[in-house]
């Protein structure tokens, strides 16, 4: 499909909620310090947000909710469509978006189902609430994204969960999207067990050194990060420009470019492969890590909430990663209702 | 690896951009024929770091799978040059 228009569909608010729970990737044994302080110092990422052992994905995704339905003033009995995109759903069935449906004691009227995707998911989010709302059959969604993916021995990943308020507005200004899939790459980022090709077993737990050194089982998620490096610094700043002249907005006429946060070393090749300066291009990987596909929300909440709900705002949005996935969209954005980062 | 000896300059300028995108934590002597394997801080984030050197100053996207079969500094610019069909 690649480049697609949607109209009448308009982005109401946003809220992201993270753990209390905080840990640096500088808390290490002291003869570790020097290759700790080079690891922040290249994939840019210095504390992270970890969930605490009674906390879950959707946990974080109802508070977001919940304090974006109060702060929008929208009525549980209203809410049409609850769909949730996520890799971290509370069993691997049913939906999280389903057990959500009744926790947020919203109506059995309510479309509620899950989106397997990860960094990538956010466009690809906006765009499936918005082809439901956008033919007016439906008024009023939420779209709820993030994962928990953070752990104590990985330094990238962190824990996020976000809701987004998508209503049908026919004043409202198109959204253009540019969504891709290239499943030759699926092995590039991985869970290789625990799926029915490869049912967890015993010897999948025994813990065993990597080629780094770092003690890994087979069922942690498999990353190859050259892949992934040359797949985003090659594929986004191309898509970035093409969908740009498929929207009629010149990247110029951009206010901000809010990439999924994947580490320093590839959000700032795209950066640069763009040509744009940095205070256009926002950046939460310092505090907050990769949160997965609740890293664009995330970033327009901690970086540019005072901007993005004081007055109208163009954005370009970008998430890429695991399928491999890449999903961008251009947006127009008018007083976000935005009552700031929830913390629990 | 390389068919040709190197330019001397561009292996010279090479090596120092290869200096600073392994971000050593001690200075390390480096040269064309210096075996990576021996570099204290060949490690996956060096390889990025190559990688994004690469790509950002000589526009060739090198590869994971490129690195391996590298085994000197100087391997990676034959291979730059290889790739850029030079």
């Amino acid at each position: 499909m690649a480049m697609v228009t949607l109209s009448n569909v308009r982005m109401r608010g946003l809220v992201c909620c993270v753990p209390r729970s905080t840990i640096s990737n500088l808390d290490c044994p002291e003869e570790k310090k020097g290759e700790r302080e080079r690891l922040v110092r290249n994939i840019g990422i210095h504390t992270r947000r970890i969930c605490y052992p009674w906390q879950y994905f959707s946990d974080l995704a109802k508070s977001a909710a919940e304090t974006l339905l109060d702060a929008v003033g929208w009525k549980r009995e209203e809410i049409d469509a609850l769909i949730v995109v996520t890799q971290s759903p509370d069993y691997p069935i049913p939906s999280t978006a389903i057990i959500l449906q009744d926790r947020m004691k919203l109506p059995t009227t309510t479309i509620a189902y899950d989106i397997n995707l990860g960094c990538s998911g956010y466009p690809f989010g906006i765009y499936t609430v918005g082809s439901m709302l956008a033919s007016g059959g439906i008024r009023k969604a939420l779209l709820l994204v993030g994962d928990k993916c953070a752990n104590l021995a990985d330094p990238l990943f962190s824990d996020c969960g976000t809701a987004t308020a998508l209503e049908f507005d026919p004043s409202a200004p198109p959204i253009h999207f540019d969504l891709n899939s290239d499943g030759l790459g699926y092995r590039a980022i991985i869970l290789p067990v625990g799926g029915h090709r490869e049912p967890t077993q015993i010897h999948h737990l025994i813990p065993r050194k990597d080629a780094d050194g770092e003690t890994r089982r087979d069922t942690d998620l498999v990353l190859d990060g050259t892949a992934v490096l040359n797949f985003s610094t090659q594929r986004i700043p191309p898509a970035l420009r093409a969908l740009c002249d498929y929207a009629q907005t010149p990247l110029e006429q951009v206010d901000y470019i809010v990439l999924h946060q994947a580490n320093r070393m590839i959000n700032e090749t795209i950066r640069k492969k763009l040509q744009l300066a940095p205070e256009r291009v926002p950046s939460t990987l310092y505090d907050f890590g990769n949160t997965s596909s609740a890293s664009v929300p995330l970033t327009m909440t901690a970086r540019l909430r005072e901007r993005l709900s004081a007055g109208p705002a163009t954005l370009l949005l970008s998430g890429f990663g695991i399928g491999l996935s890449w999903g961008s969209c251009v947006l127009r954005t008018e007083s976000l209702v935005m009552p700031g980062l929830v913390e629990v | 690896m390389s068919p040709a000896a190197p330019d001397p300059a561009a292996l010279d300028a090479f090596v120092e951009q290869f200096v600073v995108a392994v971000d050593f934590q001690n200075p390390v002597p480096v040269a064309g024929d210096t075996r990576l394997a021996d570099l204290p801080e060949w490690d996956s984030l060096a390889a990025l770091g190559v990688i994004v050197m690469c790509d950002t100053e000589y526009g060739v996207t090198i590869t994971g799978n490129d690195l391996k079969n590298c085994v000197t500094v100087g391997d990676i610019l034959a291979r730059v040059h290889a790739k850029k069909g030079g």
